[in-house]
Formats: C-alpha cells, sequence, structure tokens
C-alpha cells in the first residue's frame, strides 16, 4: 500500500514543515534558555514576517528572497524592542511575563485581522515551479524551505559552538552568576538571544507562508505548536526542539494524509501530551 | 484558629449581605439592555473567582481555564439540544429530553470537573513552566473539536439552544445574581477554612508545605478540580443566558479577559476578582464597545475594544507588577522562589542593573 511515491512525497512534505517547525520552536526554545521568558508573541512574530514579507512584495515589488530576508530583520528589531521596551524590567516575574507577552500577541492579531482580513494570503515564493524528484513532482519552494531551514540551523549551531558571541551565550544560559562573575555584558547577551530568536520566527513565517500561506489565526495556532514541540523536546534545549520539530511535522503530514487536514493538529498536539505524562522533562529536558 | 475563622467569615458574609443589597434593587432603577450586561457580568464573575483558586491561591498559571467554561457550555447545551446527537454513538443521550435548566447546568459543571481531575492529576506534577504550556496548548485543541465534529457542535457559528434561565431579562438578572451569591458563599468557606490555608501554604513554600507533611499536588488538583466545576457551571450558564453555545467560550481572548480582571481586582483574593470582573466586563461591553464602535472606528483609526483593554493590562502589569491593589506581590514571590532555586537564576538583582 505504501508505494515509493507516496514515500517520497512524505518524507519531503513532513520535512519541509519539521524544518519550518523547527526555525519556529528554536528560537522559542532559546528566548526561554538564555533569558528564563516564555515569549508567547513568538507565534505573532512569526505571523507578522509573514505579513510584512507580503507588503514588501506587494507595495515595493521587490524579489521575494529579499522581502523574506528583510522580513526577518525587521521582525528582529520588532522582538529586540519589546524586549527592551516591556520585558527587561519584569522579566523576573514570570507569570507577569506571560501575561504581558501573551495580550501583545493577541494585539499583533488583531492589528493583523484589521489590517488583512481572515481570509488567508498567499505569498509569491522565493522560486516557482516544480522539481522532479525520483520522476515525482514536487513544488520547489517545499524543497527549498527544508534547505533554507537547514542551512539556517546549521548557522545557528556554529554561531553558537563555534563563535566567542555565541559561546557567552551559552555561557549565560548555564550559570548568569557565573556569567556575571567573569564580567560578560549580560543584558547585551539577552537582547542578541531575542533578536536572533525573533529573526528566526520572521524568517520561518516568511517561509511558511511562501509554502502554506497565511492567516491572523496563525498568531496562536503556531505558538501552540511551539509549545508542545518545546515541552516535547524539553524547555530550553535547542537539539531536542530541532529534533521534536521534525516528529511533529511528519506527525502532521501522516495525519493528514490517513485521516484529513481537519484532525491534524489535533491529532499531533493530543500525541505530544500523550507523551508528555509518561515522560515529564520531554525528550531532552534538563532534570531539576 | 478557630476564632479568626469565625471572624473573618462573619465579615465574609456581611460583604456577600452587601453585595446582594447591593445589587438585587437594580432592576427597579435601570434599564434592560444594562441588566442584560451585568447579569452576563456576574457570570463572568464567577470565572475570575475560578482562576484566582489555582493561580492566585495555588500558585500555578493554568492557561487552560477555557477548556472546562466550553466543557461546561457545550454538556449542557447538547443536553438541551439532545436531537444534535442524533447519528452518532452518544444518540441514546437524545431520549433524556425535558431536564430543567439547572439540572443539565450541574452536569454541565460536573462534566468540567471530571475533566478537571483528569487533566489537574495529570498535569500539576509538572514543573511550572510545563504546567503552564501543556495547559496553554488545551484550548486549541478543544477548539479543534468543534470543528472536527462540526454536525455536533456547530462550527465556529455554534449552535441556538432554546432552554433559558428566565424568559424575561430580569429573571436571567436574579438567576445569574444567584449563582454568583451561592457561589461566593461556598468560595469563602473553603479559602477560609483550613484548605485554604494549606492552598496559600502551598503557594508560599512548596518544600515547607511537603515537610509540614501534606501532598502539595493533591491541594493543587484540588483546587483544579473546584475551579473547573465553577467554570463549567459559569460556561454552562452563560450559554443558557444568550441562548447560543459557541466556540469563543474555549478561546484565548476569553481567559486574558478573566486575566485582566484578576490582575485589576488582585489575585489570591476573592474580594479582588469579584470587583475586577464587575468592572472589566462592565467597562468592555457597556462603555467601550460603544466608544470604539461610535468614535474610534469612524475616524478611521484602526483599534478595537479588545486591544484597548489588552493595552490597558500590558500597561498596569508593567506600571503595577504587583497587581492594582497590590495583591499582586505575592504571586510572582512564590513563583520566582520555586523557578528560581536553580543555578541559572542571578542573586544579583540583573533588572534593576537596566533601570
Amino acid at each position: 500500500m505504501l508505494s515509493p511515491e507516496i514515500l517520497i512525497t512524505i518524507l519531503i512534505y513532513g520535512g519541509t514543515l519539521g524544518g519550518v517547525l523547527a526555525l519556529l520552536s528554536s528560537g522559542f526554545t532559546m528566548i526561554f534558555g538564555v533569558v528564563r521568558i516564555l515569549n508567547m508573541a513568538h507565534g505573532a512574530f512569526f505571523a507578522t514576517g509573514a505579513y510584512i514579507a507580503y507588503t514588501i512584495v506587494a507595495s515595493l515589488g521587490t524579489a521575494p528572497v529579499f522581502a523574506t530576508a528583510l522580513a526577518a530583520i525587521l521582525v528582529g528589531a520588532i522582538g529586540a524592542a519589546m524586549y527592551r521596551a516591556l520585558l527587561a524590567h519584569i522579566k523576573r516575574l514570570e507569570a507577569t511575563v506571560i501575561i504581558v507577552t501573551l495580550a501583545l500577541a493577541l494585539i499583533l492579531e488583531q492589528l493583523l485581522l484589521i489590517r488583512f482580513g481572515e481570509h488567508g494570503l498567499n505569498l509569491s515564493p522565493i522560486v516557482a515551479g516544480v522539481v522532479e524528484i525520483f520522476t515525482i513532482p514536487i513544488s520547489a519552494i517545499r524543497v527549498l524551505a527544508l534547505a533554507f531551514s537547514v542551512v539556517t540551523l546549521a548557522l545557528l549551531a556554529v554561531f553558537i559552538t563555534r563563535t566567542r558571541t555565541g559561546k557567552e551565550i551559552v555561557a549565560a544560559s548555564q550559570n548568569l552568576e557565573g556569567a556575571v562573575i567573569i564580567g560578560l555584558h549580560i543584558e547585551k547577551l539577552f537582547l542578541l538571544s531575542v533578536f536572533i530568536s525573533s529573526v528566526l520566527a520572521g524568517l520561518g513565517g516568511a517561509l511558511y507562508a511562501q509554502v502554506y500561506g497565511v492567516n491572523p489565526f496563525l498568531v496562536l495556532r503556531v505558538l501552540v505548536l511551539a509549545f508542545a514541540i518545546v515541552i516535547f523536546g524539553g524547555l530550553g534545549s535547542l537539539k531536542g526542539s530541532v529534533v521534536a520539530s521534525f516528529i511533529m511535522g511528519y506527525i502532521i503530514i501522516l495525519v493528514t494524509m490517513l485521516l484529513g487536514a481537519r484532525w491534524s493538529e489535533m491529532v499531533a498536539l493530543m500525541t505530544i501530551i500523550a507523551v508528555l505524562v509518561i515522560r515529564p522533562n520531554g525528550l531532552f529536558g534538563v532534570r531539576d | 484558629m478557630r476564632k479568626a475563622w469565625l471572624r473573618s467569615y462573619v465579615g465574609n458574609l456581611v460583604g456577600v449581605a452587601v453585595l446582594a443589597a447591593m445589587f438585587f434593587p437594580l432592576p427597579l432603577l435601570v434599564d434592560e439592555a444594562l441588566l442584560y450586561v451585568l447579569g452576563m457580568a456576574f457570570l463572568f464573575v464567577l470565572l475570575s473567582i475560578s482562576w484566582d483558586l489555582v493561580t492566585g491561591y495555588t500558585g500555578v498559571v493554568n492557561l487552560g481555564l477555557t477548556v472546562f467554561v466550553g466543557l461546561g457550555g457545550y454538556t449542557s447545551g447538547l443536553l438541551q439540544e439532545a436531537g444534535r446527537l442524533k447519528g452518532t454513538e452518544l444518540a441514546f443521550i437524545s431520549e433524556l429530553s425535558g431536564l430543567p435548566v439547572y439540572a443539565t447546568i450541574l452536569i454541565g459543571g460536573l462534566v468540567a470537573a471530571a475533566v478537571g481531575l483528569a487533566i489537574g492529576a495529570a498535569t500539576l506534577r509538572l514543573k511550572g513552566w510545563y504546567f503552564a504550556l501543556v495547559t496553554a496548548i488545551l484550548p486549541l485543541v478543544f477548539v479543534q473539536t468543534t470543528y472536527v465534529w462540526k454536525d455536533i457542535f456547530g462550527g465556529e457559528e455554534g449552535f441556538v439552544v432554546h432552554a433559558s434561565l428566565g424568559t424575561t431579562v430580569v429573571e436571567k438578572y436574579y438567576a445569574a445574581l444567584a449563582m454568583l451569591l451561592v457561589c461566593l458563599v461556598c468560595v469563602l468557606a473553603v479559602t477560609a477554612s483550613r484548605i485554604g490555608m494549606r492552598w496559600r501554604a502551598v503557594r508560599e513554600d512548596e518544600v515547607l508545605a511537603e515537610a509540614l507533611g501534606f501532598s502539595t499536588t493533591r491541594y493543587r488538583v484540588a483546587a483544579f478540580v473546584l475551579s473547573s466545576f465553577i467554570a463549567g457551571v459559569a460556561g454552562a450558564a452563560t450559554v443558557h443566558y444568550r441562548l447560543v453555545a459557541n466556540n469563543d467560550l474555549y478561546d484565548v481572548p476569553l481567559l486574558l479577559l478573566v486575566i485582566l480582571a484578576v490582575v485589576v481586582g488582585g489575585a489570591g483574593t476573592v474580594w479582588g476578582p469579584v470587583a475586577g470582573g464587575l468592572i472589566v466586563f462592565s467597562v468592555k461591553n457597556w462603555w467601550l464597545k460603544p466608544l470604539v464602535y461610535g468614535y474610534i472606528w469612524p475616524a478611521g483609526i484602526p483599534l478595537n475594544d479588545d486591544m484597548i483593554l489588552y493595552a490597558a493590562l500590558i500597561a498596569i502589569a508593567i506600571l503595577r507588577p504587583h497587581g492594582l491593589w497590590g495583591s499582586l506581590v505575592k504571586m510572582p514571590k512564590a513563583l520566582s522562589h520555586r523557578f528560581n532555586r536553580g543555578p541559572i537564576q542571578p542573586k544579583i538583582p540583573l533588572s534593576r542593573a537596566g533601570r
């Protein structure tokens, strides 16, 4: 029953979704790991990235690849501004941070609804057309989005493990007190982490919109997916969230193919919750 | 201890009596439109009391409150409109038609409490962050159910319910007021009792509470179940008040409105959420909506009532991080105490450095 064609389709489709989700959730888990805040506006940044890219293409007529990059950087700036203006002073009050960022997410959602309406929009893809993989036609943007995600995540890994700044960020996430004592500029590292995290969200959103389209309700839908992924992968673990993203992507694609699209997210979320009940700290979560 | 309990209990009863005396003669004084909003506000206050029981009293952030509002609402609504269940495995329920509306509201509350017991028992073992995230996932799962089984739940539009809390607006108003007063008396009795004291002990110092020999998880689950029951009853009553069962009962904006009410009134108290709930709901529906659709929209400003309330919530949370009346002081302290125990947290007040 499983022909090689279907198998390859599942492999690519799940990989694309997993890759985009990995961009989304690695940013979410990174902000938690370093700054120790749960950014409920992360899904809003994802959707905002898509809409900014759409607006740039529509109003300036630039190439989608340029719009995607610019949107990612602009979302990074929005994230950094949010951290500076709203969160820097209250970040130790965990409940307050959750409430403030959730309120911000819903404000952004309402803005997008008022500005763009509730119907989905399609962002013109960076590459049009289809490519044939083992004689199976697959739209080129799917393959490119997967490649983009993998390259970006690889760059992130290199940045964190190989560069001085990246190592400082890791140090701050491992032992904040120690990082302060050896003279690291903590606030700068926090701001940089929030910026990177938001850039990843914006990039993920812009790519997602090119493959699947975008609507304002993504703000909460992808946020919840990010929650499920990071608790499955282990809060604060980049490796865990990347692995969990691809698992999530494949679960969603499989359920969509077997049961239909309307079941996909529900089944995926239930699966994650069930796993969590058995393994409360996720796949790679730190036990404390 | 017994004397103090008695004193606070008598004080609370006087408070309930004052509240009743304030709202009882109102139908003689104001018009039906305002009465309708106030009756809805009473049911909304039930939600803010309910959220505060878990988050304010036992100190874990529950982002899944609306699951129980929706469960209560859909359960009671479907029991009254049992014809919707024909052709499913639940068709036998359609033979139960003709149940009194208060019976189905109670069943709605019990179903919510049962699901609350299952969810609470599974998730309250989790550490604070994980609990917040898992409970945040649940409302979306339940919203999806209304789309997946569209024939039963009616999807986005929901379905019309014919059984009403009362035949006139005044009757509905008194029904809602009565439910609020009964709930208030019960919750005040529980929070003033030994159980309420232990909830606060769990919030203030989990380790000490365990050392004193009572299970923090069990007490949190108890608070969670009571909270789910109240939320379920409030959701069911709302359905029979406005006569439509709809998936906005499950949705996040409702949760944020509840949080705003508790933040305005003060967490970890019962009277705070009562005041906050009445203020927030009336302001939103009586004052803010006409303002937005009468003046702001025609002027072409892209703002709506929800956005103004969310902005107010952000402003309050940042300018007065301890709540409008200072009573949130206890909650964040207890939370940061629990979360900050790891080696990751700074002892040096870094947040001050940037000020």
